[in-house]
């Protein structure tokens, strides 16, 4: 079975992390904080990595705060 | 051991204060924003957690508007230093405790800033008229006022002065170190630009922790820069809350506490502790006034105040009956300026100082009934006839 492609959100700062974190812990969307791949960004810090086809779901519920942060495909 | 210091750090704490502390540095270890393994991920969350929780006390929309300090000194320092620029215009007042009053004279004494000091009364309390009318006349930048003061206990009306200020296009900082915890702040209906506030008070928390709150749209130079967790790759400060004003590793064990403490104050209802320390308070005020000898500062209206009584024995230095209390009645109080001069001068106690009880949520009126038998017992003595006891 092919494993669905994954997006990776990138935070500005670890509050901005946690606080996304705690979003899609609310609305039960499956997800995981890992440390900010390096083909992504030179950052250091915490990212999300979620299934592609969460992506619009996590970014709606992203739209109504002022959570800063990018999103890429890995 | 009876304790009326809560003004100089509240005790005890709150048992889940300690365990919170406990689980950080059993459980938890990491270092907060730096790396992505699952212990700093929890270490991050206590921080978030912490702060949201004191977002919630204080009604702050946004939580990454409030920056972890390590007490109120450095968070006033912060604000003044990091919002005042060369030729700016302060008010302040003359009440206000040594970590507003020395960050605004040292840039006074440079000659960056001008400030004007409005004059409190003899009980201590601040007319908000006389704002407004330096407000009218002057370009003032910044209104940088002790929310209640640590000598007279003595409350300042925050919230009809945060509305001159902000009707004169001005910006208000509140030394909130005796209130924050105790009386009821809300950043927004109180138009608070910038609250200052300590962890180890009345929010229960261990020393070492404190926090500045900025609101959105005004923007501070950090005391400190370095390393945030964030943009690594650039050599440049981030202009973003709240790691702009938080480098290097902050006091992740003492924020665990903090976050336990503010939970517990919004557990038991910042109205409820105003409530029950006011009562204790009032027994007090009442006690003392009828005690021959003794001389009471501070607002009679017991409503215009926090929990926080100075007074004097005139025969007796306030130094040695704070000894006499300490060793012969186990109560533990505090006695001379409380890091505020100006404060003593304007009640006309400087430079001989006062003694201070400052009542907290854990005291009661049995512990108030003993501290009163003992003051009357030693405002009989005659103490200071004695020259080897007079410290
Ligand atoms: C009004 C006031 N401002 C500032 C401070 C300084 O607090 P900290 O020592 O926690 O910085 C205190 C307490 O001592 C205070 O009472």
């Amino acid at each position: 079975m092919p494993l669905p492609q994954l997006a990776v959100i990138v935070f500005m700062s670890a509050h901005d992390a946690i606080k996304a974190k705690n979003k899609l812990e609310k609305a039960r969307i499956v997800h995981e904080l890992i440390p900010t791949p390096k083909e992504i960004s030179s950052e250091c810090g915490m990212s999300l990595r979620i299934e592609k086809p969460l992506l619009n779901r996590a970014l709606e519920l992203f739209r109504t705060t002022d959570l800063r942060y990018r999103n890429d495909l890995l | 051991m009876i304790y009326f210091d809560n003004a100089a750090t509240s005790f005890p704490k709150p048992k889940a204060v300690i365990e919170a502390m406990e689980d950080y540095f059993f459980n938890v270890g990491g270092n907060t924003g730096r790396s992505g393994h699952r212990m700093a991920i929890k270490a991050s969350e206590l921080v978030f957690n912490t702060r949201e929780l004191l977002a919630r006390l204080f009604n702050i929309s946004d939580s990454s508007r409030i920056v972890f300090t390590k007490n109120i000194t450095e968070s006033l320092n912060l604000a003044v230093n990091g919002f005042l620029e060369k030729g700016d215009q302060v008010v302040t007042t003359s009440m206000e405790h040594n970590s507003v009053m020395r960050p605004l004279r040292y840039l006074e004494q440079k000659g960056q800033i001008k400030i004007f000091t409005v004059q409190a009364n003899k009980e201590g309390l601040v007319d908000p008229a006389v704002f407004e009318d330096i407000l009218k006349k002057e370009k003032i930048k910044l209104v940088a006022v002790n929310h209640a003061s640590n000598v007279t206990g003595s409350l300042v009306p925050v919230d009809v002065i945060a509305e001159i200020v902000s009707r004169y296009g001005s910006s208000i900082l509140v030394d909130a170190a005796q209130t924050a915890g105790a009386y009821s702040i809300d950043v927004l209906s109180d138009n608070i630009d910038m609250l200052a506030f300590t962890g180890h008070k009345s929010l229960l928390g261990p020393q070492g922790t404190g926090g500045l709150y900025v609101r959105e749209g005004i923007k501070l130079a950090p005391l400190v820069r370095g390393g945030t967790g964030s943009n690594s790759e650039k050599e440049i400060q981030p202009n973003f809350l709240p790691d702009q004003l938080e480098s290097g590793t902050m006091n992740i064990i003492g924020i665990a506490g903090l976050g336990a403490g503010v939970k517990y104050v919004l557990k038991q209802s910042v109205s409820k502790i105003r409530q029950e320390e006011m009562k204790i308070t009032k027994m007090f005020v009442k006690g003392v006034g009828k005690i021959d000898n003794i001389e009471m500062y501070g607002p009679r209206d017991i409503s215009k105040r926090v929990s926080v009584v100075s007074f004097n024995i005139p025969r007796h230095a306030p130094s040695m009956v704070a000894y006499l209390l300490d060793k012969q009645f186990n109560l533990a109080c505090r006695s001379g300026l409380h890091c505020s001069p100006s404060a003593h001068k304007t009640i006309g106690t400087f430079p001989r100082g006062t003694l201070r009880f400052s009542f907290g949520y854990f005291n009661d009126a049995a512990e108030v009934e003993k501290g009163l038998t003992a003051l009357i017992e030693i405002s009989r003595e005659r103490y200071s006839h004695n020259k080897q006891t007079e410290l």
